[in-house]
């Protein structure tokens, strides 16, 4: 008997749980970053606006098609994730909507943002080449098309395929230079890797530090945090790097963090606002920042760090092409055998 | 009759042989009868078949003349009233011997039901035996509690699986002495089982040979 | 009267309440299989051209290597402790399960952390004595690593079932073969490994299974599995069908080894044996011989434990203690959840197995292989056929309640109640066979006994059943509460709005690569793991304690 009244209790509890909800004011954010930080600028949002935001976090692909799944009866009212080819899955599954308001449109430069306004930009990383600052002359470096000469044979370290910021750096080429020129490249790579893509970016610093490779492909903020960290053989690592920006003939793939309405969502004018605020001048300088990120919005500039590393040139291409070039590069990654 | 079997047909698996096969036995009322047979020619499963911890194939049995077993009827274990004792006793360990042997009897009312403890503790020759635990009790001192419980509610047929099998010669002598004294007292219809014939002689029991 | 003989004594309301549970069991599994009669998704040829060798190679690899060293190292281990005598013997009897209290996952980030460039190993050597070796020699993340990664964080579970088995064996098998002049490592090899060959290759094959359900690590290391291959498909490339097949090819990998299992136990069911049985008597080791057990059971102890949790330690301690407030947060919700969540599923399993045990054998082994299903089954693809089953649910809830004008909106998916009902789904055969294995212990006198003391099924299972089921279901509780504390996928997949528990934080933190952040919460993870494997070990002890005075 005892049991049966635990048991009913705790029945009772979750379904409770799952009645409950349904505040006055609130926003369903699903998100795939999680960095601290950001819990504290959405506290500044409920602050200001008064409006709460519930928070799932998870890997943005689960994401994408939770909320698919979910279909109308789908909780979520913005969708954040840390690459502009998975919000243009999220658009292309038709879980996004478009929305425009004057804010955003002032606050996010037209090629950080979807073409149909289904996501906005929110910050930005750059996909750079780190250089050991023994081994290599950074006057020999170019763009990302040089990486394939003879002169770096076995000398690039880089993450594996699986990893969303290489697909978007292959689809970036794939728009710019074409299919074939794509799969030339990534072959080419392969044949002047150091050793297997293994590992996460930072562990690509961390190979050319130690010497198993000379170049490193990996994202900036992954310095940023490097040169920041509580272990001092990471900011060793970090200072023994030097960084450069892809030029030559196209600049710098970049790519942001971004985020959309979504299609059903229950609190449609609450996401705008949320939307708003992260792009807004305020929110920006410590958004960017607080995860060594460049801001989208002209207004802000970058945090002393990133400008010590200077400006550079960014590909001219929109940013929905990532995703739409996506299934070519990862087939073309699995083509040329890059794991 | 308090005991009738007729055609009775049994076997634990479909792929094996019946291990009781059209097996026939009436028992009357007050009767002692053992079963005695080697291991294997299903003596303790008549037992249970008897019990209702079995379901016959085929075959009818009947209790105190109403049928059990049979003619698409089947009344489970607990409305037979039929008392067992099982070989290895199966006395609840969670449980001390007042509670032991006042679990059958739970429908009385509290003092009535100490008191029947009581009676049945001193028929067994166990008086102030009432808080211990089952692991505090020698083999023979467990063996009379289970039949002290099985005894407790009044069944109508009582039966003893293989009951003197767990004892040392020493005590069996004393032990089927004190168990044949106690079923004469109350006159209970019993069945026992047995791989010894010496078992039955002791007893007085009509032998049953099975094979 | 056959029907009856087949249900044999269950009474209907436990019958009826037990289909209800195994339907509920099974329709995720159904949604899934479902999908494979659909058309192959566009990626399948893709997939199949570029990508099976290799996932297939990987896993295999992984898999077979990983099961022979654990069954080698499991065996040895429990060889040791149980013939012989030495100084740490009794803390290691139940230390060496230890290991299992660390997942996998948080395991790889601690070596790979502490072996590589900027680890404390090579820093140390870099700044004392100038010593730079080549990258190669500290590689952790390959294939090599992963073996050595799961071998070693999941080789108890060979150890504890050979442990257990080799305990209720008699002394004299042991004795006699001593005394034909057989030395120890004979014994070992002709006789112990042989005998107990079913236990360890039953061990082994949790072990398999483990290995082959996992995605931290691979995912980490970047080694394509079936399981990286499954998340890839579904989510990376937004291709159910081909992931769902995929997901059928890695049961199938199940099955040969579960079939092999079967090969090589024999066709031989070890039986638990109820007569008191003199347990084998522990020799008492001298010299070099004592030394090389010491060495080698600490050894295992320290690389499967100890070094890794003393390197949290030191990382948690770097991390100087931020975040304390928010690791009780986790730990509080990861505790509840894994609580009420194991009390439910056991309630579930005792339901079955009390069924089980009153149906014929047939009946009672179908059900034993459904609960196991879910344990089977990589997590990802539980959570999509979970996921499916709760929106279909709530579609029928929201016609209901339209129908019938309620205003309340209850809605099941995104609650915790799917997340719950997934843990259900995925451990229950973990909690049936604790609950079934109590059973068998208690054997079926006392049951009958009572039933014909005049006691009805249900009853007699809350007066007898219920209270002698305690050690078991006691276990059973804390072994599913573990698997929910570690479990990763599905919680990441399912978990409603604002929930987090210290798995998924930590490995959040981790991926993010920032391992001192992801250290508090793993120790706590751990810490209360290995508190529910000290009150396993030591409730058994002292039970057998009790029995034995």
């Amino acid at each position: 008997m005892k049991k049966l009244i635990i048991v009913t209790i705790i029945i009772s509890i979750f379904v409770g749980l799952g009645t409950a909800a349904a505040a006055a004011e609130e926003v369903n954010l699903y998100t795939n970053r999680h960095y601290d930080t950001d819990e504290e600028i959405l506290n500044r949002f409920t602050e200001e606006t008064g409006i709460e935001v519930n928070v799932l976090k998870g890997d943005s692909d689960q994401l994408i098609e939770r909320i698919a799944r979910e279909g109308k009866n789908s909780p979520a009212d913005v969708l954040i994730t840390a690459d502009a080819g998975r919000l243009h899955r999220a658009k292309e599954r038709d879980i996004l909507q478009s929305v425009s308001t004057e804010t955003l449109t002032q606050n996010v430069p037209a090629n950080l943002r979807d073409e149909d306004n289904y996501w906005y930009g929110l910050t930005i990383r750059g996909r750079v080449i780190v250089y050991s600052k023994d081994r290599v002359d950074p006057e020999d470096l170019a763009g990302y098309g040089d990486l394939t000469s003879d002169q770096w044979q076995d000398k690039i370290v880089v993450r594996s395929s699986e990893n969303i910021y290489n697909q978007s750096l292959l689809a970036s080429l794939v728009s710019i230079y074409g299919e074939k020129w794509a799969e030339d490249w990534a072959a080419g790579i392969v044949d002047n890797m150091a050793r297997k893509p293994q590992g996460n970016d930072r562990a690509q610093a961390t190979a050319v530090a130690a010497g198993e490779g000379d170049l490193a492909i990996m994202n900036t903020y992954y310095l940023g945090k490097m040169i920041n960290s509580d272990n001092p053989a990471e900011v060793e690592v970090a200072e023994n790097v030097g960084i450069h920006f892809p030029d030559g003939e196209n600049g710098t793939h970049i790519n942001v963090s971004g985020a959309g309405v979504v299609k059903n969502a229950p609190n449609k004018d609450n996401a705008v606002k949320l939307l708003e605020y992260l792009s807004s001048a305020s929110a920006q300088k410590f958004f960017a920042s607080a995860n060594y990120e460049y801001p989208v919005n002209p207004e802000v500039e970058a945090s002393e760090l990133l400008q010590s590393w200077g400006d550079f040139e960014t590909q001219n291409i929109n940013l929905t092409e990532l995703g739409i070039h996506n299934q070519t590069a990862v087939r073309i990654f699995n083509r040329v055998g890059w794991q | 009759m308090q005991l009738e079997i007729k055609n009775l047909t049994f076997a634990y698996n479909k792929k094996e042989a019946n291990i009781v096969d059209n097996f026939n036995l009436e028992v009357k009322k007050g009767e002692v009868v053992a079963l005695v047979g080697a291991s294997g020619s299903g003596k303790s499963t008549v037992l249970r078949l008897t019990a209702g911890l079995e379901i016959p194939d085929s075959g009818k049995i009947s209790i105190a003349g109403q049928t059990v077993a049979g003619d698409h009827k089947f009344r489970a274990a607990e409305k037979r009233e039929v008392g067992m004792v099982f070989q290895d006793y199966a006395l609840f360990p969670h449980l001390s011997v007042e509670k032991n042997i006042g679990f059958g009897i739970d429908h009385l009312s509290k003092s009535k039901r100490k008191a029947r403890v009581k009676e049945l503790l001193k028929l067994v020759n166990l008086e102030g035996f009432e808080k211990r635990y089952p692991h505090q009790l020698s083999g023979g001192q467990q063996q009379r509690i289970a039949l002290a419980r099985t005894l407790a509610p009044g069944p109508k047929l009582l039966l003893l699986d293989e009951p003197f099998s767990n004892l040392d010669a020493e005590l069996k002598d004393k032990i089927r002495g004190e168990l044949n004294q106690i079923i004469k007292e109350i006159g209970v219809t019993t069945i026992l089982v047995s791989h010894d014939r010496e078992d039955a002689e002791f007893m007085q029991a009509r032998e049953i040979i099975m094979n | 009267m056959q029907l009856l003989k087949k249900l044999k004594k269950a009474s209907p309301g436990w019958f009826l309440l037990t289909v209800g549970i195994i339907i509920l069991l099974l329709i995720p599994n159904l949604n899934i299989i479902i999908n494979l009669f659909g058309e192959a998704g566009e990626n399948w040829e893709h997939v199949r051209n570029y990508l099976l060798v290799n996932y297939f190679q990987n896993s295999l690899i992984l898999v077979l290597a990983t099961g022979l060293l654990a069954a080698f190292l499991g065996a040895g281990l429990a060889w040791v402790i149980a013939a012989y005598n030495f100084p740490g013997r009794d803390f290691l009897s139940w230390g060496l399960i230890l290991p299992l209290a660390i997942p996998p996952y948080i395991g790889a980030y601690v070596y790979q952390g502490m072996f590589s460039y900027t680890g404390p190993l090579q820093t140390f050597l870099r700044n004392k004595f100038q010593l730079r070796l080549s990258q190669q020699y500290f590689d952790f993340m390959n294939i090599r690593g992963a073996i050595f990664i799961y071998t070693i964080f999941l080789f108890p579970y060979v150890f504890l079932m050979t442990r257990a088995f080799l305990s209720k064996q008699s002394a004299s098998l042991l004795e006699s073969s001593r005394l034909l002049g057989k030395s120890d490592n004979t014994i070992f090899f002709k006789i112990i490994l042989p005998l107990s060959r079913g236990a360890v290759v039953a061990g082994s094959s949790l072990v398999m299974m483990e290995v082959l359900n996992d995605y931290g690590v691979v995912k980490y290391f970047g080694i394509s599995t079936f399981t990286t291959a499954i998340f890839k498909s579904w989510f990376g490339m937004g291709d159910l069908p081909t992931s769902v097949r995929l997901a059928v090819m890695a049961m199938l990998v199940i099955f040969v080894v579960l079939f092999i299992e079967k090969l090589l136990r024999g066709g031989r069911k070890y039986s638990y044996s109820t007569s008191n049985i003199r347990p084998v008597s522990r020799r008492k080791l001298e010299g070099s011989r004592k030394v090389l057990a010491q060495l080698f059971t600490y050894g295992v102890f320290f690389f499967g434990f100890l070094l890794p949790t003393v390197q949290l330690l030191y990382w948690s301690f770097l991390s100087r203690g931020g975040g304390l407030m928010e690791t009780l947060h986790f730990a509080f919700t990861s505790f509840l959840t894994g609580g009420g969540a194991a009390v439910l599923i056991l309630t579930g399993a005792v339901i079955i197995a009390t069924t089980a045990r009153m149906s014929s054998n047939f009946v009672s082994n179908l059900l034993a292989r459904i609960t196991i299903l879910g344990y089977s089954i990589p997590g990802a693809v539980i959570a999509v056929g979970v996921l499916l089953f709760m929106l279909q649910l709530d579609g029928v809830l929201s016609f209901l309640q339209t129908g019938f004008g309620i205003e309340a909106n209850v809605v099941l998916s995104s609650t915790l109640v799917m997340l719950i009902f997934a843990y259900a789904v995925r451990f229950m055969g973990i909690a049936f066979n604790s609950v079934n294995s109590g059973y068998e212990k208690i054997g079926e006198s006392y049951f009958e006994a009572s039933r014909t003391l005049g006691k009805g099924v249900t009853e007699t299972f809350f007066k007898i059943d219920l209270p002698m089921l305690k050690p078991a279901l006691m276990s059973g509780f804390l072994l599913v509460f573990i698997e929910i504390m570690k479990e990763l996928p599905l919680t990441m997949i399912l978990r409603p709005f604002n929930f987090d528990t210290l798995a998924t934080k930590a490995f959040e933190y981790a991926s993010d690569e920032m391992i001192y952040r992801a250290a508090d919460l793993s120790l706590v993870l751990i810490f209360f793991s290995a508190a529910a494997i000290y009150l396993i070990t030591h409730h058994r002890r002292r039970k057998n304690n009790a029995v034995r005075n």
